[in-house]
């Protein structure tokens, strides 16, 4: 298990390779949301204030729940991943523009998205789906929250955590990406697959 | 003494708010049955982290996933009882005062289709699916909410006079295309024939059934074990990246019908998120799971 401290050289992070497991240290920025993508899109083109620095930073799909607290502070109640390959299209930009060194949920991005990272030197952190009590006991500060104007879990929250994880590298910096190399795999074995169905039913 | 509006109400809340902060017992025994068996290193330590992330929840009272789905109740009213009130309302009642109650807070999921706006209500929520069991002094209800992590990947198709080859290819064309995205190890639910709409019910009901119960039917029991078998040779596994453990169980259902034949696949993601009450018509509520 390896453990990395935020913001992550380039030389840590292309030290990762895809199926290592890490636990994480440092500044992490959280969003659920595509319209939160969406307005990040239009930040990169200049056409949106960006409201906190990304430069560099890790940005994960991660919904979160955040509210104000008594005395006039934040908290977040809990924090779990949600699926990233409905992001896969507005990624590359995101990847590219801001030098992600950083970017997960659960599920994976897509080729293009591999492209980017290998170019700028960002891998794709798996993080448990279902692990919300886990994931949110990481969490040491609230940074920010931006974008209040959206659903809780769509907004632009800057967290402060400790050992967040055990993550999976599911892409590495190198293009690897274990969701095209399963997928694929599976859809080679599947004529083998069909066929020992068909035995197994004594076709 | 009749089932009233008010223990519909409540036990549907309560049904809802429990299935959030709970694995079922039979899937935590399956995760840790596969645990055993698993070898790839990273699936066997992603399983121990789900098995601590379900006891951590469990434990401490609070979610295992931030996304608590939508409402979705399978209700059967046993012909045997007596009502008292309009418990259809009484469950949109139940899930409209529990957002305001429940801590921790819901965030909002349910979502207009035609404009992808969130709250936490809208039209024909909580989803409700009814039924009638013939002879029974009870309703028994289920819930079970469903995201998007799995919710998406359920898919149907209509054929001619089938082999069973090309329903069972096609499950496993469903099971490829989901691939990684469903938070597995997931529990697959099969409808093959009747109609449409049955057929969808079917898979539904499929997944709801105890994990890795036998179909009564051996012909259809045999269907079950090899997809399974099937099903966890693409190596997918747990969360996606990689494994012997894609599925924890597959349950198939089916109904006669015409020629036409749909075939319906469901998936429910690793937490199983299943919560079950019976309510007697003598004012008693039984908790089965």
């Amino acid at each position: 298990m390896k453990r990395l401290t935020l913001p992550a050289s380039r030389e840590a992070i292309r030290e990762l390779s895809a199926g290592d497991m890490v636990l994480l240290d440092g500044e992490i920025t959280i969003t659920a949301g595509l319209p939160t993508i969406q307005r990040l899109a239009e930040c990169a083109n200049g056409t949106r204030e960006l409201p906190r620095a990304l430069e560099g930073a890790a940005l994960f799909h991660l919904g979160s729940y955040s509210q104000e607290t008594a005395s006039g502070g934040l908290e977040i109640l809990y924090m779990n991943p949600t699926t990233s390959t409905r992001f896969s299209p507005l990624m590359p930009g995101l990847i590219r523009h801001f030098s992600l060194c950083m970017v997960g949920g659960k599920g994976g991005l897509d080729a293009a998205c591999a492209a980017a990272m290998a170019e700028v030197g960002c891998v794709y952190l798996s993080f448990l789906g279902g692990g919300a009590e886990l994931h949110t006991s990481a969490i040491r500060e609230v940074v920010s929250v931006h974008w209040s104007d959206l659903v809780a879990h769509y907004r632009l929250v800057t967290l402060r955590v400790e050992g967040l994880g055990p993550l999976t590298v599911g892409i590495d910096a190198h293009g690897k990406s274990l969701y095209a190399d399963l997928h694929d795999a599976a859809a080679r074995r599947m004529p083998e697959i069909l066929a020992g169905l068909a035995a197994d039913r004594g076709d | 003494m009749p089932i009233t509006y008010a223990m519909m109400k409540q036990a549907t809340a309560d049904l809802y708010s429990w299935s959030l902060r709970k694995v079922p017992d039979d899937t935590k025994a399956a995760l840790a049955r596969a645990r055993d068996t698993e070898s790839n290193p990273v699936a066997q330590r992603t399983l121990d982290i789900m098995l601590k992330s379900a006891i951590a929840a469990e434990t401490s009272d609070r979610f295992v996933c931030s996304d608590s789905g939508v409402p979705v109740y399978s209700i059967a009213l046993g012909t045997r009882i007596t009502m008292d009130g309009d418990i259809k309302q009484a469950v949109v009642d139940g899930f409209a005062e529990l957002v305001e109650t429940i801590r921790p807070p819901l965030l909002k999921h349910v979502t207009n289709p035609l404009t992808n706006e969130r709250g936490y209500h809208g039209k024909d929520m909580p989803l409700i699916t009814w039924d009638v069991i013939g002879g029974a002094d009870y309703v028994d209800i289920t819930c079970q909410p469903k995201a998007l992590g799995s919710g998406r990947w359920a898919a149907l198709e209509i054929f001619s006079f089938p082999s069973l080859a090309r329903i069972e290819e096609y499950v496993m064309e469903c099971v490829l295309k989901a691939g990684s995205q469903h938070c597995p190890p997931v529990v697959i639910g099969v409808g093959i024939g009747g109609t449409f709409d049955h057929c969808a019910k079917l898979a539904k009901l499929a997944t709801m059934r105890p994990m890795g119960s036998r179909n009564p039917e051996p012909v259809v029991a045999a269907m079950e074990e090899r997809l399974l078998r099937a099903t966890n040779l693409t190596g997918f596994g747990p969360m996606g990246t990689g494994g012997d453990t894609t599925a924890l169980a597959v349950h198939v259902e089916y109904a006669s019908g015409h020629g036409f034949t749909p075939v319906a696949v469901a998936f429910n993601c690793w937490i199983n998120r299943r919560t079950r009450a019976r309510l007697y018509d003598d004012g008693r509520v039984e908790r089965v799971e």
